[in-house]
């Protein structure tokens, strides 16, 4: 078992990465920590993958000195991955950072408990 | 290659471009330009399928120049065809039956953005019918995603800011889910089209090994998938999500936005994992379990909500469950059903949710059951709309809710274990949709005094007396009668019935009669509808 | 096509009827529209200046008394409308009639002409269709007798209620629904027009729209859809076991197939629990004493006298002429049903005896008549089947007759409870004759038509072979038609000799004596009290066209 964990460290990592940003965007309930939650989720994600496509003593996937070989590279396909991951995600933190900046300019807080309780208040109050 | 095989790819990339064009035009332009988008990939679409009805095979389209495993690919067979039509429409009819109320509820400088969302959420709900290739599929799935909290958030009232925050943070949750899962796939299997990949699982069951992972791939995508589509118990975003966007935003959120995840899992069973090691796997089991009990749960809680956009919302939540509950039966005809569902719920709920927002604005924009008394006359089309919407929805017969629970009930016959449960929960769920839609008809087609509710709404809460809402009632009526005579005389001027339904849109009624057709059609004339829906699995294959 | 013209016509004409009115009403809108404005702030007045609550529930308390018509709200029905005003008969009554006139010649058109059409396919399997066959023509016929002559008693009944356009409408969407409910070929097509009939009639049951009208109209409603579903769950099984589900004489289940199917016996009983809902059979009877009392007459002698025959139609179909009465006889099904039924015939008289409100004991009187007629069909013998199909004609003339009666007593007295009909004969003495007859002729007492039902039914029972139950049946019947007697006779003697110690102080003070029903009232029900006696002196051509039904059946 010992030796296998020692094997396959990236990958044991990203998973408690991944673990620890899904608890922290399910159950936290501040919004800026949710969205750092989703952050390390994600980046756990690259990390994986990263670690899947890195093969031990081969070089970049450029071709170098015309060797055409494929077994002398790293596979390129994660890499690819990771690149269009991390446009995705810089995205949907772009969108959750504005949104979570109109909520704060509004309730004057980002606990999302107490913006429902707040946003709950302002409606009785217009009734 | 035939012309026609570049369609798929054409209206995507159509869908896509005229967002980007949208960006610098103005709100009327950009609607336009919507419109003109949604119909020609609509048309496009159903090119496709009638090619590939009459060639009778999928086919694959390669993106680029490098062939498979390499490449990214499309692909087209009927089914495809078949739904990308239909969302099609309905997508067209839900921008057009909204139209007005888009106008009034978004802020004019931000119009031609509500479009942009709208040309976004097709392209990507496109994207995620035909491709072939599961990191694209995720790509897509969070330009969905994030089209989609645009869409709720553009009235940008509180409620619908809470409502897209949380929104986010499910389907966030759900995407990374699915993003795990086909990394962890990629790992196993290396590969990420479809169709290379189910072969290498099926070497990798084939050998036996794996099979933890294989299991936790098949679990993570699931899970994240029915987070996204709001199965029971991830429903919680929905009723705030659908009950406070704009007319249009919620009948495309609740009629085609969770379809196209649900889609995309189909297409994950069938293409990738093979549907075998999926009923193995037990997953399914799973799904049948949490489908059946958001059938109960959403009704029990639509028959608890006073407010009908709530309630309609919840009633989304049930039918969900229904469509997770065919494909948890793990049979063939269990998946026709639940795509034939799929279909049946987008029309009709998107129905609902236009046609009722003339009830509202029958009675002074408000949604509780008490102010849409009577409201059935005062705005009659709107009102035969909702009858239409709501008997399809309980399964009455020649509609297209009907053939749904019948696809159900005859799938439910061939898989013995899950039988009984599925037919119980079938009759349960019915007759409690019996019980929320129908008192709310009642409610609809209530005459009230001299046609006016602001009367009649607050003095009902009164009568009832001693209870809660009493305190509020006295709020309400203290406030009108400090407001002099100027709201009653509102209310009775202003609503009474030839008068509301002039003020229907044109492009709402056309919207609601087509809505009603289209019901009609998929309850009268389903079997080829039906027959394509079997075809088109035969050809996932 | 001749069998499609009975059941489109009705409901052509009712959603003209429908139409018409509501384009009346908006023009009538628009001219008061200053009207309408004016009575709110009127009803505001009246609440003394200001206090907006108090003008709410005032206002509310008009609009619940059941009119939603701007120009005449605020009264009770009827009390502010003076006798001479409504007395006449306008041309949309006539027209009215002479629609239910047209439609009853199109049945008997149609029955005499038979033939069959096919709509169109709902699935591969699956069709809509009609078609005309002894059964059928039998139901429609009746169905549609009783609806011209109870349309007849609406047209002087509805003078006194709100919203009769409405009524009518519906009324007559309602007769093409069960036309075509009796005519189809197949499960689906019935329970199609089952589900109509539901949501169509439920505007009569809703009419006055007061608080109790509504709940009585959800209660219906919920039980209807909730008996519908149970049912659809015995036609999705069916569906998959048989494929085909067109009726045919005497079913389509052979031994082998029924072996086949385990659950049949189960999917049959939901089906018989489910229409039983109609027909108002224990223990989904609950919507029956509900829904009739608020229902205004004419609806609740349709309700009972004919409606709650779609039920029993229903279970005709599937039982005889879908599942086959040899698979189930027998079987626990058989037994199950049977006791159900005695049960709600013991049940319902007993309730009906103990009940104050005239139309509320009518009304559980039904609930265990139904059920004798819904004991002879579970017998599965000749001999039962043809005595329930007997005394479904029976029972619909017998029943729509006494609730004419009830009806005539509620608009020229306005008294609705038993007790205060004490010298009734008095006020109108030939009504109550004619009272008297259905009355004598629901308990069974020769030459009265009952008698002839409820021999066939206790004979069959007898001879039905199922041990004690058959004997246990002619008994619960005779204590059943005592019962009968004693909820139904004690009005007549006490109408008619109300007792030295009567005086008769409000008849004489409200100027009632002598005060027969008017004519549009009274001839339909002498002509249905002459029906049963003439039915029963002369049952001979009816009791063969039974016979033949239940020949070709088993």
């Amino acid at each position: 078992m010992a030796p296998t964990l020692m094997l396959n460290l990236e990958e044991e990592v990203s998973m408690v990465l991944f673990g620890v940003g899904f608890t922290m965007l399910l159950l936290h309930r501040n919004l800026i920590k949710k969205i750092m939650g989703m952050n390390i989720m994600d980046t756990a994600i690259y990390l994986f993958l990263a670690a899947k496509g890195y093969i031990e003593g081969r070089g970049v996937p450029i071709l170098t000195d015309g060797v055409q070989d494929a077994s002398a590279y790293i596979n390129p396909v994660p890499s690819g991955l990771v690149l269009t991951g991390i446009v995705v995600s810089v995205s949907t933190t772009a969108l959750m950072l504005a949104l979570t900046i109109r909520l704060y300019e509004r309730y004057h807080s980002l606990d999302l408990d107490q913006i429902l309780i707040s946003m709950k208040m302002e409606e009785e109050e217009q009734l | 290659m035939s012309f026609v095989q570049n369609f798929p790819f054409f209206s995507i990339i159509i869908a896509m471009f005229s967002g980007i064009v949208s960006s610098v035009l103005s709100g009327k332009k950009a609607r336009a330009v919507s419109i003109t988008a949604i119909t020609v990939t609509t048309v496009l679409s159903a090119c496709v399928l009638a090619f590939c009805l009459r060639t009778g095979q999928s086919y694959t389209y390669m993106m680029g120049h490098f062939p498979a495993p390499w490449g990214n690919e499309i692909r087209a067979g009927v089914l495809e065809g078949l739904t990308a039509v239909l969302f099609g429409v309905v997508m067209f009819l839900s921008v057009v039956g909204g139209l007005r109320y888009t106008e009034e509820d978004v802020e004019p400088s931000k119009q031609n953005l509500f479009y942009i969302m709208i040309d976004l959420m097709l392209s990507s709900l496109l994207a995620l019918i035909y491709t072939n290739d599961l990191f694209t599929a995720y790509v897509f799935v969070e330009i969905n995603t994030i089209a989609g909290c645009g869409l709720i958030m553009m009235s940008q009232t509180g409620r619908s800011l809470t409502a897209a925050i949380r929104y986010m943070v499910m389907s966030s949750l759900g995407s990374g889910l699915f993003l795990i899962g086909l990394s962890l796939l990629y790992d196993v299997t290396g590969q990420l089209l479809m169709s290379p990949a189910k072969e290498a699982v099926a070497r990798i069951v084939a050998d036996g090994s794996y099979q933890i992972p294989l299991l936790v791939i098949v679990a993570v995508v699931s899970v994240g998938l029915a987070i996204k589509s709001g199965l029971f118990p991830f429903h919680y975003w929905i009723p705030d999500t659908y009950g406070y966007a704009t007319p249009t935003a919620s009948a495309v959120l609740s009629g085609l936005v969770s379809k196209g995840y649900i889609f995309l899992l189909i297409k994950f069973f069938y293409r990738v994992i093979g549907t075998e090691n999926a009923v193995h796997s037990h997953i399914i089991n799973t799904l049948f379990v949490f489908g059946v009990a958001g059938m109960m749960f959403g009704s029990l809680r639509a028959i608890m909500q006073t407010d009908t956009r709530k309630m309609i919302a919840y009633s989304s939540v049930a039918q969900i469950g229904y469509i997770y509950m065919g494909i948890g039966l793990g049979t063939q005809a269990g998946m026709i059903a639940a795509i034939f569902h799929i279909f049946s719920h987008g029309a009709t709920k998107a129905l609902l949710f236009i046609s009722c927002v003339g009830l509202y604005k029958a009675s002074g924009d408000r949604t509780d059951f008490l102010a849409l008394r009577g409201s059935g006359y005062r705005n009659r089309l709107a009102g035969a709309g909702f009858l239409i919407g709501a008997l399809s929805m309980v399964g009455f017969p020649m509609l297209a809710g009907f053939i749904s629970k019948l696809l159900f009930a005859t799938s439910a016959f061939a898989s013995p274990h899950k039988m009984l449960i599925t037919l119980i929960a079938l009759a349960v769920s019915t007759v409690l949709n019996a019980i929320y839609f129908l008192r709310l008809l009642i409610g609809l087609y209530r005459p009230t005094k001299s046609g006016s509710f602001v009367e009649a709404a607050p003095a009902e809460q009164s009568g009832r007396g001693g209870e809660a809402e009493a305190g509020r009632s006295a709020k309400l009526a203290g406030r009108k009668s400090n407001g002099g005579v100027k709201p009653a005389e509102k209310g009775a001027g202003q609503v009474s019935g030839s008068a509301a339904l002039a003020a229907n849109p044109w492009t709402m009624r056309i919207a609601i009669v087509c809505f009603i057709i289209l019901n009609l059609i998929l309850g009268l004339f389903s079997q080829p509808i039906v027959r394509v829906i079997t075809d088109g699995l035969a050809m996932f294959g | 096509m001749s069998v499609l013209l009975p059941v489109l016509w009705p409901i052509a004409a009712g959603v003209a009827v429908l139409a018409y009115t509501g384009i009346c009403n908006s023009k009538r809108k628009a001219s008061a529209g200053s009207a309408a404005s004016g009575e709110t702030a009127a009803a505001k007045g009246v609440s003394g200046g200001g206090n907006a609550y108090a003008a709410d529930t005032g206002t509310v308390s008009g609009g619940l008394s059941g009119t939603g018509n701007a120009s005449e709200t605020g009264a009770e029905p009827g009390a502010s409308h003076s006798a001479a005003s409504h007395s006449q008969i306008t041309t949309l009554d006539l027209i009215y009639m002479a629609a239910l006139a047209l439609e009853t010649v199109l049945v008997i058109l149609a029955a005499a002409g038979g033939g069959s059409v096919r709509l169109f396919s709902l699935t591969d399997t699956l069709t809509l269709g009609l078609r005309v066959d002894g059964t059928g023509s039998l139901f429609a016929v009746l169905t549609s007798i009783m609806w011209l002559l109870t349309g007849i008693h609406s047209v002087a009944y509805m003078k006194h209620e709100e919203w009769a356009e409405r009524f009518y409408g519906f009324y007559l969407i309602v007769v093409g629904v069960l036309v075509g409910l009796d005519y189809a070929a197949d499960l689906v097509t019935l329970y199609v027009f089952y589900e109509m009939m539901t949501l169509t009639s439920l505007p009569l049951v809703l009419h006055e729209l007061t608080k109790e009208a509504v709940q009585a109209g959800m209660k219906y409603l919920f039980y209807s859809v909730g008996g519908a579903f149970l049912a659809l769950f015995g036609i999705f099984y069916l569906a998959n076991v048989c494929g085909d589900l067109s009726f045919t004489a005497g079913g389509r289940f052979t031994a082998e197939m029924a072996a086949g199917a385990p659950l049949l016996l189960t999917a049959v009983f939901c089906m018989i629990v489910g229409f039983g809902t109609k027909a108002g059979m224990f223990p989904l009877h609950g919507w029956l004493p509900i829904a009739h009392p608020v229902a205004p007459a004419p609806a609740s002698a349709v309700l009972s006298g004919v409606i709650t025959k779609a039920g029993v139609m229903a279970l005709v179909r599937i039982i005889y002429f879908l599942v086959g009465p040899d698979v189930l006889r027998g079987t626990w099904v058989q037994a199950a049903w049977m006791v159900l039924t005695l049960l709600t015939v013991f049940m319902g008289s007993m309730l009906a005896y103990r009940e104050n409100v005239f139309k509320k004991r009518l009304a559980y009187s039904t609930v265990s008549q139904v059920s004798y007629v819904l004991f002879g069909l579970s017998l599965m013998n000749p001999i039962g089947f043809t005595g329930a199909l007997t005394h479904v004609v029976f029972h619909s003339a017998i029943k729509t007759c006494l609730f004419f009666f009830a009806g005539a007593v509620i608009v020229v007295t306005g008294w609705k409870k038993v007790d205060q009909l004490r010298g009734l004969g008095r006020v109108m003495p030939l009504a109550l004759a004619a009272y008297t007859m259905a009355s004598l002729a629901l308990i069974g007492i020769p030459p009265f038509s009952g008698f002839v039902s409820k021999w066939y039914l206790a004979t069959g029972s007898l001879a039905s072979g199922t041990g004690a139950l058959g004997f246990i049946g002619p008994v619960v019947l005779l204590i059943s038609a005592l019962l009968t007697a004693g909820y139904l006779l004690p009005i007549m003697i006490r109408g008619y000799f109300p007792g030295q110690d009567f005086e008769g102080k409000e008849i004489e003070e409200r100027g009632l004596a002598k005060k027969e029903p008017s004519l549009l009232m009274l001839v339909p029900i002498a002509i249905l009290a002459a029906a049963t006696l003439l039915l029963g002196c002369f049952p001979g051509p009816l009791v063969a066209f039974v016979e033949k039904i239940a020949a070709a059946v088993m």
